[in-house]
């Protein structure tokens, strides 16, 4: 295999080139190359009295998805030269990218359940931009060569210039964190780790695999630089807190009409049309809780470290600064226990898998906590917190009689905050340094009562800070001074 | 564009009885010129300013929309022509920024200044770049 580049500059011809772990095709093909397995099996087994035919065919096809991914295995390398990572990949279509890491948002190292039972994990960078799904995708490596890559990646992108490391990168080291993780917790962090090494315990239980269990803490208390962990969700609201949502209470209202049905009627049978509809939400809490299950919030020194999961677990890193908005929701039926929930939003898509829904949530680092916790964690994201004070004008209540009583905006040199919703209340925070286009609208009810509203858009399409419904002239005024306190704003960050 | 699509509705008609050919040149003709009314003072609401630092879009009639971009957030910038557009000699100039809902967007541009605007922005997004 000859260099693609043949007129790169100098430093890459040192880097040496690396593979990805020989299992990661079973990673990648995972649920369903399992499920095919698990078909072709059941077949052969019922047909075995049949016809030899059928498992050979059966066989064949295995052999040829198997062979497809060792292939897939053979021509995929990665490299880090300099602060670029190169990953080259494909047979046929030859696809070779260079990550700028200085580009780099966020990383994350995921690990599905399958990927879990055999140690490995997937590491991913996320980039801005459409593309992203596949960005910088490492699936997959040890779980330890991933975090050991993970925290060099990190190094490299900040400000560290560190050319003697990026030269050796990853896997000669993977045998030391490997060690590390069987000693005392880093940092002297004891209190806080104790909780995070405990969380796998009941799942250590499940995989067979030692090596995978040592990796399940190791993925969490990594953080070879001391980490300060900031919130740890609590086990036990989680599941109530999901089932207080609205997609929870939609959960509860079907499976109490299929009880009812049940009852009335008297044979299960007749719920079989309505299965899916069914299992498509129960599938959706379930991801939702698998998602949030065990959410830990470590600040360390590179970045915000995150991780959380039951049976797939992710880490991600937000770098500092790469935080579009942050956002506090209260829902309605979440407001007698004080409960909130804090998402952040961070430019560049998060999964490979995620379906449309999914992209368009955020990441939350709080899934459920009191309003203390939410402070307290507010207080480590943003430098100064406006609160939405400045109430719209009273004919407001005209135009949005439920959700008057939310709105709300305040705004600093640094932070543009609004407050909306219904029902349950929603606080947007934006960064000014973050904002990119602003926009005032008006619509024909708007217009009679005087009323505009203004609209702050940041990179992706997930999140847009809305001042809605002030005073067409504060409105404008609004308009003509954001763009010159975020270009000031910009001119401070950079 | 009224009075041939009339005319050609009226012809049709014929083809049924010459009332119905009237009746229908009439309506045809009346939809027409409403029409074109809406699409004349949205056209007219269409409009934009190059600030120093800044472009500032302003579209919309019943829902009015007025946006301010950051030439520094300028990620890209295309230059489109449908088939309509290209036969009339007319061009859509759209900035594209990181976030997906900044809607920016000049159409009716003629081709040449379309090109100029473009280009004049490229130059100005790129002296004034500002990175996430």
């Amino acid at each position: 295999m000859t260099t693609p580049f043949p007129d790169a500059p100098p430093l890459t011809e040192g880097a040496a080139w690396h593979r990805l772990h020989p299992l990661s095709p079973f990673v990648r093909a995972g649920r369903q190359m399992m499920s095919l397995v698990i078909v072709l099996f059941a077949l052969a087994v019922l047909n075995e009295r049949q016809a030899r035919g059928d498992v050979v065919i059966d066989a064949v096809v295995i052999g040829i998805a198997l062979a497809g991914g060792f292939i897939s295995w053979l021509v995929t390398r990665w490299q880090i030269a300099g602060d670029v990572l190169r990953v080259e990949t494909g047979l046929l279509r030859r696809d070779s990218r260079r990550i700028p890491l200085s580009q780099v948002q966020a990383v994350d190292v995921s690990q599905s359940g399958f990927a879990r039972v055999l140690g490995l994990a997937e590491l991913q960078l996320r980039v801005a931009g459409g593309d992203s799904e596949r960005g910088g995708s490492l699936a997959c490596l040890r779980v330890a060569e991933a975090e050991e890559l993970r925290r060099q990646l990190l190094a490299l992108a900040g400000a560290a210039r560190r050319p003697a490391r990026a030269a050796e990168a990853g896997v000669a080291q993977a045998a030391e964190p490997g060690a590390a993780e069987g000693t005392a917790p880093a940092g002297g962090s004891a209190p806080t780790a104790a909780p995070t090494a405990a969380a796998p315990g009941p799942l250590a239980a499940g995989p067979p695999s030692a090596d995978s269990a040592g990796s399940l803490a190791g993925d969490v208390r990594e953080a070879a630089a001391p980490g300060r962990q900031l919130f740890r969700v609590r086990a036990g609201r989680l599941p109530a807190a999901i089932v207080l949502t609205a997609s929870g209470v939609r959960a509860l209202v079907i499976a109490a009409a299929a009880g009812l049905t049940v009852q009335l009627t008297g044979s299960p049978g007749v719920l079989g049309p309505f299965l899916p509809v069914v299992l498509g939400v129960v599938l959706a809490l379930w991801r939702q809780f698998n998602g949030e299950y065990a959410t830990t919030i470590v600040a360390a020194p590179d970045g915000i470290r995150l991780s959380s999961g039951l049976i797939q677990r992710t880490a991600e890193t937000i770098r500092p600064g790469r935080i579009q908005a942050v956002r506090l929701v209260e829902p309605l039926a979440w407001r007698p226990f004080g409960w909130c929930r804090l998402e952040v939003d961070v430019a560049g898509a998060r999964q490979r898998h995620e379906n449309q829904a999914e992209g368009q949530r955020l990441r939350a680092l709080i899934p459920v906590g009191s309003r203390a916790e939410a402070d307290e964690m507010l207080a480590e994201l943003l430098s100064c917190r406006p609160v939405p004070d400045r109430r719209p004008p009273r004919r407001v209540i005209w135009k949005a009689p439920l959700g008057y009583h939310f709105l709300g905006w305040s705004g600093d040199e640094r932070y543009v905050v609004a407050s909306r919703g219904r029902v349950s209340r929603q606080t947007t925070w934006v960064p000014l340094e973050k904002m990119q286009s602003v926009r005032w609208v008006q619509g024909p009810w708007q217009r009679r009562l005087g009323l505009a509203t203004v609209r702050l858009d940041v990179a992706g399409k997930r999140v847009s800070a809305e001042v809605s419904d002030r005073d067409a002239a504060e409105a404008l005024e609004i308009l003509g001074r954001l763009p010159d306190l975020a270009r000031a704003a910009r001119a401070r960050a950079s | 564009m009224t009075v041939p699509l009339a005319l050609i509705g009226g012809l049709v008609g014929q083809v049924i009885s010459a009332g119905a050919g009237i009746g229908i040149a009439a309506a045809v003709l009346l939809a027409g010129l409403v029409a074109e009314r809406f699409l004349a003072r949205r056209v007219a609401a269409w409009g934009y300013a190059e600030r120093r630092e800044d472009l500032m879009i302003r579209r919309g009639v019943l829902i009015r929309r007025l946006s301010v971009i950051p030439y520094g957030r300028m990620q890209f910038i295309d230059v489109t022509a449908g088939p309509v557009e290209r036969s009339m000699g007319l061009a859509t100039v759209r900035m594209h920024t990181a976030a997906a809902a900044s809607d920016a967007r000049i159409p009716g541009l003629d081709t040449a200044a379309a090109a100029v605007l473009r280009d004049q922005l490229a130059a100005l997004g790129e002296a004034q770049a500002a990175g996430l």
